[in-house]
């Protein structure tokens, strides 16, 4: 009798250890969805978000995840198709029923997605090009931002650095885009900038995503006379058009938006008239932050390189510190509130802290940086610090 | 003057990619919409060799080449054999298919990134003056002699070898050209080598002169254009498709706009269909067929 009692005794307690005891050791996890276009056209910008993502909550949940929860993220490849990122995201709101909904890829995508979100009301936090519906006064309740490009902004900064450049000597700019919305309509903002400014815009050329040969265009910039070139457009665009006027014997200074290859791409092409500014630090840096990417980078044998993976992490700082405010069980609408005050330490990975409230959703102010190469230190150098630009 | 060069250079790597089109159209009247993809595979044969195998551009790009005409010859034995004596739009549909998945390869093998074969191999492309301050970058020297060479390769081939002669027949009439003792299949998949070759090699050169990119792919579709107006089946139209293309679109970046130059071969193709639908060297009865 009492063998069966001790049987019965520890029948049950391996019963409860077997089917409540992993509920306890196991937290649920913070769900976040990601539609990410990882491959597909365009995509070179976009594909590393994944990786940075992948080994900076990777990192966050070895440590213990985020308020005692692991952080589970859910990433699908858009291809940087808009019906397929659709698919994804209502997928991702209503199936994984996810509280914060990634997107990073290309603007054709973002309606589409924007629509999802609106619909089940889950905040969208953009890890490609911010939209003008993040910018103040009259942020989207849903959208948000962390990454780099600004339409309007971005140029704002450029065009002044070029002006200061060329101090006082002769200044003749030929500006240059690719024929989609948001490259076309900064170079169209740049132009009106400049002439505002009193610069001497000489030529302007927009070209078609699929170009074979940029010699066409860059003889028509080297024939216009300018001694300025000004590139705001996919990496691809701006450095392809670059090489094709140095190959004409062109001589004069150029500036690329920098992205995330533009480090690397600066020790290829060691040019000292070669100029990319962006709002992120360089690995030249060497900050902590650096040092830790690049760690984690070469630990978890990432795919692409560690010089590109800062927006990614930035984006990854982002979701963490917004996730810290928010109380468990964690719903979109928390989710939402916490980005609606919150408050980022870049750690010098870029110029600044990125500060959204509830008007602003991209930052209150832009950091911008300029940088070369120089032959003489045979070195990528600032070539003009940290810039702030307030955004209202 | 440098107008006319530029010109040149891009009616030449026009006339490389689209090579490939008539070669595969001729012999198995498939149009292969593929084209772009094997040009940007040439491309990444080419770094992959120059990362792994040689260090020296000549043996990386005779490598590679090896390698692109072996893609071709594949994709004719395990797939487009199989669509022999199926509908041509079956066929059409499966190159598309084909497209896609090499597509999708590019990117799981290489990535997204961008690559500089150049830099691998550790030359550079110089640039030369030509008459009247005229450029050339020495890659452009190279689309336009592999042009020049590769066409009179061909046209020698096809005029005086047997298996050139053979590959005519087998185009013109598979039933007769069976009847014969010309095995099919052979002679078709050659068509996809010598074509994955052609195309595999304009984009090793397009690597060498900008960059590597899974984007390229979009380059081959922009050629599709230049066979039309030179004529589906005809290979000796691909040059002068190329020209007026080449021409059309530099005129257009240099008096019209910039942008119009994505649609300049576009309008060129519609006014061609409007006069002479089946291209300037075309065959009339061909357009029947397709």
């Amino acid at each position: 009798m009492l063998k069966k009692g001790l049987f019965g005794m520890v029948l049950s307690v391996a019963l409860v250890a077997m089917f409540f005891v992993p509920a306890y050791a196991a937290p649920e996890p913070y769900l976040v969805g990601a539609a990410i276009s990882i491959t597909g056209p365009g995509s070179e910008p976009l594909a590393p978000i994944k990786d940075a993502l992948d080994i900076y909550f990777k990192d966050v949940n070895a440590k213990g995840g985020i308020n005692g929860h692991p952080v589970k993220l859910l990433i699908e490849d858009t291809m940087n198709e808009p019906s397929r990122a659709a698919t994804q995201a209502r997928q991702l709101v209503t199936q994984n029923k996810v509280s914060l909904l990634i997107l990073a890829g290309l603007s054709s995508l973002y309606a589409p997605v924007v629509q999802v979100a609106e619909q089940y009301n889950v905040p969208l936090l953009f890890l490609g090009v911010c939209p003008p519906e993040t910018y103040p006064p009259k942020a989207d309740p849903n959208q948000f931002c962390s990454t780099a490009f600004g339409m309007k902004f971005d140029s704002s900064f450029a065009v002044p650095f070029i002006h200061e450049q060329s101090k006082g000597s002769s200044l003749k700019l030929a500006l240059e885009a690719m024929n989609v919305p948001l490259s076309r309509n900064e170079i169209d903002w740049a132009e009106q900038l400049a002439k505002s400014m009193g610069i001497e815009v000489v030529d302007k050329e927009v070209t078609p995503p699929p170009t074979a040969d940029f010699t066409p265009f860059a003889t028509k910039m080297k024939s216009s006379g300018a001694t300025w070139a000004y590139s705001y457009g996919p990496w691809g665009m701006e450095v392809r058009t670059f090489e094709a006027l140095r190959k004409l014997g062109w001589k004069g200074k150029y500036l690329a938006y920098g992205h995330i290859q533009a480090e690397d791409e600066l020790k290829r092409l060691k040019d000292d008239d070669f100029y990319v500014y962006g709002t992120n630090a360089f690995f030249t840096d060497n900050t902590q932050a650096h040092q830790r990417i690049k760690a984690m980078s070469e630990k978890e044998k990432t795919v692409y390189p560690y010089t590109q993976l800062t927006d990614g992490w930035i984006g990854a700082t982002v979701i963490e510190e917004v996730l810290k405010k928010v109380p468990w069980p964690a719903t979109p609408d928390k989710v939402r509130e916490s980005m609606n005050q919150v408050k980022v330490d870049t750690q010098g990975l870029k110029g600044g802290p990125i500060v959204w409230t509830k008007t602003n959703h991209y930052r209150t102010t832009g950091y911008y940086r300029a940088y070369k190469w120089d032959s003489k230190k045979n070195a990528v150098v600032i070539a003009k610090d940290w810039t702030a630009i307030e955004v209202k | 003057m440098q107008i006319i060069v530029n010109t040149v250079v891009l009616a030449s790597l026009y006339s490389l990619i689209g090579c490939g089109f008539v070669l595969i159209y001729r012999a198995s009247r498939v149009v292969n919409l593929a084209q772009g993809e094997l040009m940007a595979m040439g491309g990444y044969f080419l770094f992959t060799v120059a990362m792994g195998l040689f260090k020296e551009p000549i043996p990386s790009f005779l490598v590679a080449s090896v390698f692109s005409v072996g893609l071709g010859f594949i994709i004719y034995f395990f797939l487009m054999r199989f669509m022999a004596g199926e509908s041509v739009f079956a066929a059409i549909l499966s190159t598309i298919a084909l497209g896609i998945l090499l597509r999708g390869l590019i990117t799981l093998i290489w990535t997204s990134q961008l690559w500089h074969p150049l830099e691998k191999m550790g030359i550079t492309n110089a640039s030369h003056t030509l008459v009247k301050d005229a450029v050339i970058s020495t890659f452009g020297i190279v689309t336009v002699l592999s042009a020049f060479f590769i066409y009179l390769a061909l046209f020698l081939c096809l005029k005086f070898t047997r298996w050139g002669l053979r590959m005519q027949a087998v185009g013109e009439n598979p039933l007769l050209a069976s009847r014969r003792g010309i095995k099919l299949h052979n002679y078709y998949a050659l068509s996809w080598g010598v074509a994955a070759f052609t195309g595999g090699f304009a984009g090793m050169i397009q690597s060498c002169d900008a960059i590597l990119e899974p984007g390229m792919v979009a380059i081959g579709l922009k050629t599709f254009p230049v066979v039309l107006v030179g004529g589906l089946d005809s290979l000796a139209g691909v040059i002068p498709g190329a020209f007026v293309v080449a021409i059309a679109e530099v005129i257009a970046i240099n008096y019209i706009s910039p942008q119009a130059s994505e649609a300049a071969p576009f309008v060129v193709l519609l006014i061609m269909l409007l006069i002479r639908p089946w291209g300037l060297f075309g065959t009339k009865e061909e357009l029947e067929r397709v």
